[in-house]
C-alpha cells in the first residue's frame, strides 16, 4: 500500500496535493465544531454585512451569521452528499453492471439500452424530478443524485465484465467447475475496481455541483443545515453588490473542492491506467 | 351618528385630485402623454382574476385593466376614508341608519369589448363574491367574508345600485375601495377572467406571455377623458432576485414591484444610482407566527405565551428586516395605520419588553408547563421556501433555542403550504399576512374569527368574536378605536397570531416616472391612470 | 446499417415510453398536487370546490386511466392543458423551445470552437506550461457552478458597464444585434463547461492516437509533423469527440436550467423547474419527453455518424 502511495506521490504530485486538500476538507467537515469559530445558525442583528475581519474571517451575511463557520459546516452537507451518492451509486451501479454484463438472459440484455438512454439524460433534470417527487430533504437529495449516477457506473462495469467474461482464463475456470459467483468475485471484480474508483472519485465533484444547483433553485437540503448552494441563492444575489463576500466565498468553496476532487480523480485515472476511457 | 348626505363625492374626489396633482408633480408641470412604462414583476400571477386570488402579484398587473365602484386617491400615499373617491360611482349616500348604501353610477361607460356598463354588472359582481344564493360560484373566493353583511343588492335602474345590509357596516366603503374589489362584467363567465381581462379600466390587456411578460395598452375609450397618459405598461417577469435588482439599476425596468424593496437593497440602489427615487412606505403586510391551537402543547396558554415572549420583536426587525419594519400588533401600526396601538400600549405586550427579562419569564413558563433542560420542548417551525419567510423562521429558531426550545426548520414548497396550514398539519408556522385596507373588518374577519378558513391557527375566542362584531357596527370613531385596541391586546395576549413586525416597502423608480405614489398598502395603487413619463 | 438504425429506433421508442410511465407515476405520488397549488395564494380550501376541481382534472381516477388518457392524447398530438395557466400546454411550451435550442447550439458552437483547438494544442505541446495552463483552465470549467458563473458575470456587467442584456426576449427578426448580445453572455456561461469537457476529451484522444503505430509509420515515411497531426491523427482522434458532442448537446440542457434562470431567458429548461414546482403535470410530462427525445435523437445521430466515420466498426 505504502509503495503504491509513494509511487503515486512521485508521479502525480499535483494530484497528491489535490488529494490532501480533499482529505483536509473532509477532516474539517468532521471536526466542524472545532474548526468553525462560531455557531453557523446564530443570527446577530448588530453584525450584518460585516466585511472579512479578525472576528469574522470571511465576513457576515444579511442575518449577521458568520460566513466562515457556515462554509465549514456547509462542507458537511456537500461532502455528505458527494461521498454518499458516489458510494451508493458506485455500489449499486457496479452490481447492475455486473449482472447485465455477466448474465445471459433476456432480462440482463434489456438493461443495457435503458442504461444507455438514462446515461445521456441531464443529471440535474432527473435530480429535479426526484426531489420534487420526494420533497426536499437530505435523504431525498442523496437519492436524487445517486440514482442518475447508477447507469453511468453500470455501463462501464458492464463493458469490463463483458470483456473479462470472454477471456480464456475465465472459460478455463468455469470448465474446471468454479461457480459463477466465484468467477465474479475472484476475477471480474478486481479488474473493474480501478474504473470504479476513478468513476466514483470523479462523481464526487459532479454530485457537489448538482447539490449546489438544487439548493440554488430552492430544492436542496433545507435549513438549518448550511448548504453552500443555498448560501448563493436568493438573499445572496440580492446583496451581491453591497457585500460581494457573501456571494464570493461560498462559490469559491464549491469551486475549490470540486476542482480538487476532479484533479485527484484525474491523477488516479492516469496512475491506474492512462488508457482508461471514462 | 351616521353622517348623512355627504357632498357629492365625485366632486370632492376631483378636487382632491387636482390639489394632490399640483402638489405631487410640482405646480404648473403639465403631464406629457405617451411612452410605455416597463414595470418589474417577480412571478407569474396564479391567475389573472383579482377576485379569485390573494396576492399582490395579481393586483399589480391586473388593476390597470379594471375599475372599482370607489377607489383610494392614487396621488395620496396615506389611505383613509377621506381619500376615497369615485371611479364607476359618481356619488353615494348612506341611508337607514347605515344599513343601506346607494351608489349613483357614471353614465356612458363601456367594457373593453364594447358592451355598455350598467348597474347589473355591479350586482353581478358582488352577488358573485358574497356567494349570494343562486349566483354562480367562483372557483376560489378568499374575501367572501368581507361581504357577509350584505342582505341583497338592488338595481332600480341602470345607473343606480343599492346595497342593503343586515346591520350597519361603516367599513363597507373601505372594502369596496380596495384593489381587490374591481367590478366584473356580467356578460363574461368568471372562469374566463382567469386567462383574460375584460374590464373598464384605463388599460386593456394586450398580451400575456406566461413566464415572460404581461403587456397592457392604453384604453382609448376610458371614461375619464385625457387619461391615461401612458401608451402602455409592460410587466416584465424576472424570477431571479439578483437579476431583478440589476434590471432596475441598469434601467431595463423603470419601476420596482411593491413588496420587493428591502432596506439594504434600497441603500445599495441609492449608492449605485443617486438619482433614483426611493419611497419608504409600509407594505401593510405583517410577519407573524402561527401556533396550532389544536395541537399539544399549544393548547397550553403558558406555552403560547412563552413562545411569544421568547422572540424579541425589536431584534427581529433589526436582524431580519435590517431596521426596515415597525413593531405592532394585529392592526397596521402608526403612523402608517390609524388603528395601531400607541407605543405605551405596545410596550406591555409579549416580545416588546426587556429581552433578557422576557426570555427569563419564557423559560419559567415553559418550566411550569413541564419543559426544562432535561426535557426540552421539541417542535418544528414550518415555512414557505421563499427568502422573506426563511429568514424570519431562521431568526425565530435561533431565539427559541435561547430559551431551551429544540426547534428545527421545515421548509415547505409553495405547492403544499396553504393546504398544509388549512389541514392543521403543522406545529409552528412562520407566515406573512397581508391586510389590503387599513380597516379592522378587512383584517379581523378574515384572520381571527372562529371558523374563518384563513384563520390558520384555528384560534377561537367567542368573546373576541363578539367584540369584533360590535366594532364592525360602531359608527362612532372614538368608541370604535377603543374597542379595536382592546381586541388587538387580547389577540396578542392570547397568542392568536403573534405579530413580529410590519415590514416597510422601499419603492424605487427612476426619476422620469411621475405621479406613481406608493400607498401604505401594496394592494391598492396599481391603477396607473395618473402616471406619466417625463422624457 | 439501416437495419441497425431501425432496431435502435424501436428500442429508443420503447425506452421513451418506459420513461414516460416512470415520470408520470412519480409526479403523482408526490405530496402536494396541482389542486393544493391552485388554492395556494387564495388560501381557501372549500372541500366541495376542491372535489370538483379534482374530478375535472381527472385526479380521482386510477393512475392507469390517467396515463392511458394522456398517452392516447399525446399520440394524437394533443399535449393537454397546462393546469397552472389554463392554456394548452403546447401553446406555452412551443415559443420556448427555439430559445433553448438556440442557446444550446450557440453554447455548443462556442465550446467546440474553443475546446477542440485548445485540446489539440494541449496534446501536441504536452507537459509544457501552455498545456498545464490549458488543463487548469479546463478543469476550472468543470468545477465552477454554472449559476455562480452567471451571477458573477451579471455582477461584473452591472459594476463595470452599468448595463445588462435585455430582460425581455428579443427575437432575431426584430433586432439581430440586440438578440445576439442577449444570448452571448448566457452562451459563454453555459459553454464554458462544455468547452472544458471537449478540451479534455480532445486532448486525451489526440494523445492516444499520436502514440499509435500508424502515426509513427507516417512520420517514418517522411510526412511532415503537421501533416501527420492534421491528416491522420486528428481525423481519428475526433471520433470520441463526436460522441461527446452528441451526448453533450442533451446534457447541456441540464446546465441551461440555471443559466436561463439567472439571465432571465424564457426557455424550456427554466420553465421545467417552474412547472415542477407547480406540479403542472402536463407541462412537466411534455418537457421531460422533449428532453428524452432530444437525448435519444442525439445518441442515434452520434451512432450513425460514428458508423460512417469509423470503418472498423461492425454492426452485424
Amino acid at each position: 500500500m505504502r509503495a503504491i502511495a509513494g509511487r503515486f506521490l512521485r508521479r502525480h504530485p499535483l494530484g497528491a496535493v489535490a488529494g490532501v486538500i480533499m482529505g483536509l476538507v473532509v477532516l474539517a467537515a468532521i471536526a466542524a465544531t472545532m474548526v468553525a469559530t462560531q455557531d453557523p445558525t446564530r443570527t446577530d442583528a448588530a453584525q450584518t454585512f460585516l466585511p472579512p475581519g479578525p472576528r469574522h474571517w470571511l465576513g457576515t451575511d444579511h442575518l449577521g451569521r458568520d460566513i466562515y463557520s457556515r462554509i465549514v459546516y456547509g462542507a458537511r452537507v456537500s461532502l455528505a452528499v458527494g461521498l454518499t451518492t458516489s458510494a451508493l451509486g458506485g455500489i449499486m451501479g457496479g452490481v447492475v453492471g455486473l449482472v447485465s454484463g455477466y448474465g445471459r438472459g433476456v432480462a440482463a440484455a434489456s438493461i443495457q439500452p435503458v442504461l444507455d438512454i438514462m446515461q445521456g439524460f441531464p443529471l440535474l433534470v432527473l435530480a429535479l424530478v426526484l426531489t420534487a417527487a420526494l420533497g426536499p430533504s437530505l435523504p431525498t437529495v442523496i437519492v436524487a443524485i445517486a440514482v442518475p449516477f447508477i447507469p453511468r457506473v453500470a455501463r462501464v462495469v458492464r463493458a469490463t465484465t463483458l470483456a473479462i467474461r470472454e477471456t480464456t482464463y475465465v472459460e478455463a475456470a468455469l470448465a474446471l467447475g468454479a461457480s459463477g459467483l466465484r468467477v465474479v468475485v475472484r476475477h471480474i471484480v478486481p479488474n473493474t475496481l480501478a474504473s470504479l474508483i476513478v468513476l466514483t472519485t470523479a462523481q464526487v465533484g459532479s454530485a457537489i455541483l448538482v447539490e449546489a444547483a438544487l439548493s440554488f433553485l430552492g430544492l436542496g437540503v433545507p435549513e438549518p443545515y448550511p448548504s453552500w448552494g443555498r448560501m448563493l441563492s436568493v438573499s445572496a444575489a440580492e446583496f451581491a453588490q453591497r457585500a460581494p463576500w457573501v456571494v464570493f466565498f461560498p462559490g469559491a468553496a464549491i469551486s475549490v473542492v470540486v476542482f480538487a476532487s476532479n484533479l485527484f480523480g484525474d491523477s488516479l485515472r492516469d496512475f491506474f491506467d492512462p488508457r482508461l476511457r471514462i | 351618528m351616521v353622517k348623512r348626505g355627504q357632498m357629492s363625492a365625485w366632486l370632492g374626489g376631483l378636487l382632491a385630485l387636482v390639489l394632490a396633482a399640483s402638489s405631487a408633480s410640482g405646480a404648473g408641470v403639465t403631464p406629457k402623454s405617451g411612452g410605455v412604462l416597463n414595470a418589474m414583476h417577480r412571478e407569474d400571477p396564479p391567475s389573472l382574476s383579482i377576485h379569485e386570488e390573494a396576492t399582490v402579484s395579481v393586483n399589480w398587473a391586473m388593476m390597470p385593466c379594471y375599475s372599482n365602484l370607489v377607489i383610494f386617491n392614487p396621488l395620496r400615499g396615506q389611505e383613509s376614508p377621506a381619500t376615497i373617491m369615485g371611479e364607476l360611482a359618481e356619488k353615494w349616500t348612506w341611508r337607514d341608519d347605515g344599513k343601506t348604501l346607494v351608489f349613483t353610477l357614471r353614465k356612458g361607460v363601456r367594457w373593453h369589448d364594447g358592451q355598455p356598463f350598467s348597474s347589473k354588472d355591479v350586482k353581478y359582481t358582488f352577488d358573485l363574491v358574497r356567494g349570494a344564493p343562486g349566483a354562480p360560484a367562483l372557483r376560489l373566493n378568499p374575501r367572501k367574508v368581507w361581504y357577509a353583511q350584505i342582505q341583497a343588492i338592488d338595481t332600480p335602474d341602470p345607473d343606480t345600485v343599492v346595497f342593503r345590509l343586515k346591520r350597519p357596516q361603516p367599513s363597507l366603503l373601505m372594502l369596496l375601495a380596495s384593489g381587490y374589489s374591481p367590478v366584473y362584467p356580467a356578460h363574461v363567465p368568471a372562469a374566463e377572467l382567469r386567462t383574460r381581462c375584460v374590464g373598464t379600466g384605463p388599460f386593456k390587456l394586450k398580451e400575456y406571455r406566461p413566464g415572460e411578460l404581461i403587456e397592457l395598452v392604453r384604453n382609448p375609450d376610458y371614461f375619464i377623458k385625457g387619461r391615461p397618459y401612458l401608451d402602455g405598461i409592460r410587466f416584465i417577469i424576472i424570477k431571479e432576485r439578483g437579476t431583478r435588482i440589476a434590471a432596475l439599476q441598469t434601467g431595463r425596468v423603470d419601476v420596482t414591484m411593491p413588496q420587493e424593496g428591502t432596506k439594504p437593497a434600497a441603500e445599495q440602489l441609492r449608492k449605485a444610482v443617486p438619482s433614483m427615487v426611493i419611497d419608504e412606505v409600509s407594505q401593510s403586510i405583517n410577519d407573524n407566527l402561527l401556533m396550532n391551537f389544536k395541537k399539544a402543547p399549544f393548547t397550553d396558554a403558558r406555552v403560547r405565551r412563552a413562545l411569544s415572549l421568547a422572540i424579541d420583536r425589536r431584534a427581529y426587525i433589526q436582524a431580519v428586516r435590517q431596521g426596515g419594519a415597525a413593531v405592532g400588533a394585529s392592526m397596521l401600526p402608526r403612523p402608517w395605520g390609524v388603528w395601531g396601538l400607541a407605543p405605551g400600549e405596545l410596550a406591555g405586550l409579549p416580545g416588546s419588553g426587556d429581552p433578557a427579562k422576557q426570555k427569563a419569564e419564557s423559560r419559567q413558563l415553559l418550566a411550569e408547563a413541564g419543559f426544562g433542560p432535561g426535557h426540552p420542548l421539541r417542535l418544528a417551525v414550518s415555512t414557505r421556501a421563499i427568502a422573506q419567510y426563511i429568514d424570519m423562521a431562521t431568526f425565530a429558531l435561533d431565539q427559541l433555542k435561547q430559551v431551551g426550545v429544540d426547534a428545527t426548520l421545515e421548509q415547505v414548497e409553495s405547492a403544499v403550504w396553504f393546504a398544509k396550514l388549512t389541514r392543521g398539519d403543522y406545529e409552528l408556522g412562520a407566515n406573512l399576512t397581508g391586510v389590503s385596507v387599513d380597516d379592522p373588518d378587512a383584517n379581523f374577519y378574515e384572520n381571527y374569527v372562529c371558523g374563518s378558513p384563513r384563520n390558520y391557527s384555528q384560534y377561537c375566542n367567542p368573546e373576541v368574536d363578539r367584540m369584533i362584531d360590535e366594532q364592525s357596527q360602531t359608527p362612532d370613531q372614538v368608541s370604535r378605536r377603543r374597542l379595536v385596541a382592546e381586541i388587538q391586546k387580547r389577540l396578542e395576549v392570547d397568542g392568536a397570531r403573534p405579530i413580529l413586525g410590519w415590514s416597510n416597502d422601499y419603492y424605487a423608480m427612476w426619476p422620469y416616472v411621475k405621479n406613481l405614489i406608493p400607498h401604505q398598502s401594496v394592494y391598492n395603487y396599481a391603477r396607473f391612470q395618473e402616471v406619466w413619463l417625463d422624457r | 446499417m439501416l437495419r441497425f438504425l431501425g432496431r435502435r429506433l424501436v428500442l429508443a421508442a420503447l425506452t421513451i415510453a418506459a420513461m414516460s410511465v416512470v415520470i408520470f407515476v412519480l409526479l403523482r405520488v408526490v405530496p402536494g398536487n396541482i389542486v393544493d397549488l391552485i388554492f395556494q395564494s387564495a388560501g381557501l380550501v372549500d372541500p366541495s370546490e376542491k372535489q370538483r376541481l379534482v374530478h375535472e382534472l381527472l385526479l380521482d381516477r386510477p393512475i392507469a386511466f390517467q396515463y392511458a388518457q394522456w398517452a392516447s392524447a399525446f399520440v394524437h398530438g394533443d399535449l393537454g392543458k397546462s393546469y397552472r395557466y389554463g392554456l394548452p400546454a403546447w401553446q406555452i411550451i412551443r415559443p420556448r423551445i427555439p430559445i433553448t435550442v438556440e442557446l444550446a447550439i450557440l453554447a455548443l458552437t462556442i465550446s467546440i470552437a474553443v475546446g477542440v483547438p485548445t485540446g489539440v494544442v494541449g496534446a501536441t505541446r504536452q507537459n509544457t506550461w501552455l498545456d498545464y495552463g490549458l488543463r487548469i483552465f479546463s478543469l476550472a470549467g468543470l468545477s465552477l457552478p454554472a449559476f455562480w458563473l452567471g451571477m458573477i458575470i451579471i455582477l461584473v456587467l452591472v459594476r463595470t458597464l452599468g448595463w445588462i442584456p435585455s430582460m425581455l426576449y428579443i427575437a432575431p427578426t426584430v433586432d439581430l444585434r440586440a438578440h445576439l448580445l442577449q444570448f452571448a453572455f448566457p452562451a459563454l456561461s453555459a459553454g464554458y463547461r462544455s468547452a472544458a469537457l471537449i478540451n479534455r476529451i480532445t486532448r486525451s484522444s489526440m494523445l492516444e492516437v499520436l502514440r499509435e503505430d500508424y502515426v509513427r509509420t507516417g512520420r517514418a515515411k517522411g510526412l511532415t509533423s503537421s501533416a501527420v497531426v492534421y491528416r491522420h491523427a486528428l481525423k481519428n482522434a475526433l471520433l470520441p469527440v463526436i460522441t461527446v458532442i452528441g451526448t453533450e448537446f442533451a446534457f447541456l440542457i441540464g446546465g441551461l436550467i440555471v443559466t436561463e434562470t439567472v439571465f432571465n431567458l424564457p426557455g424550456v429548461a427554466r420553465f421545467l423547474v417552474e412547472a415542477i414546482l407547480w406540479r403542472d403535470y402536463p407541462v412537466v410530462q411534455n418537457l421531460v419527453m422533449f428532453i428524452a427525445i432530444v437525448v435519444v435523437l442525439s445518441n442515434l445521430a452520434v451512432d450513425a455518424l460514428y458508423a460512417r466515420l469509423d470503418p472498423r466498426v461492425r454492426y452485424a
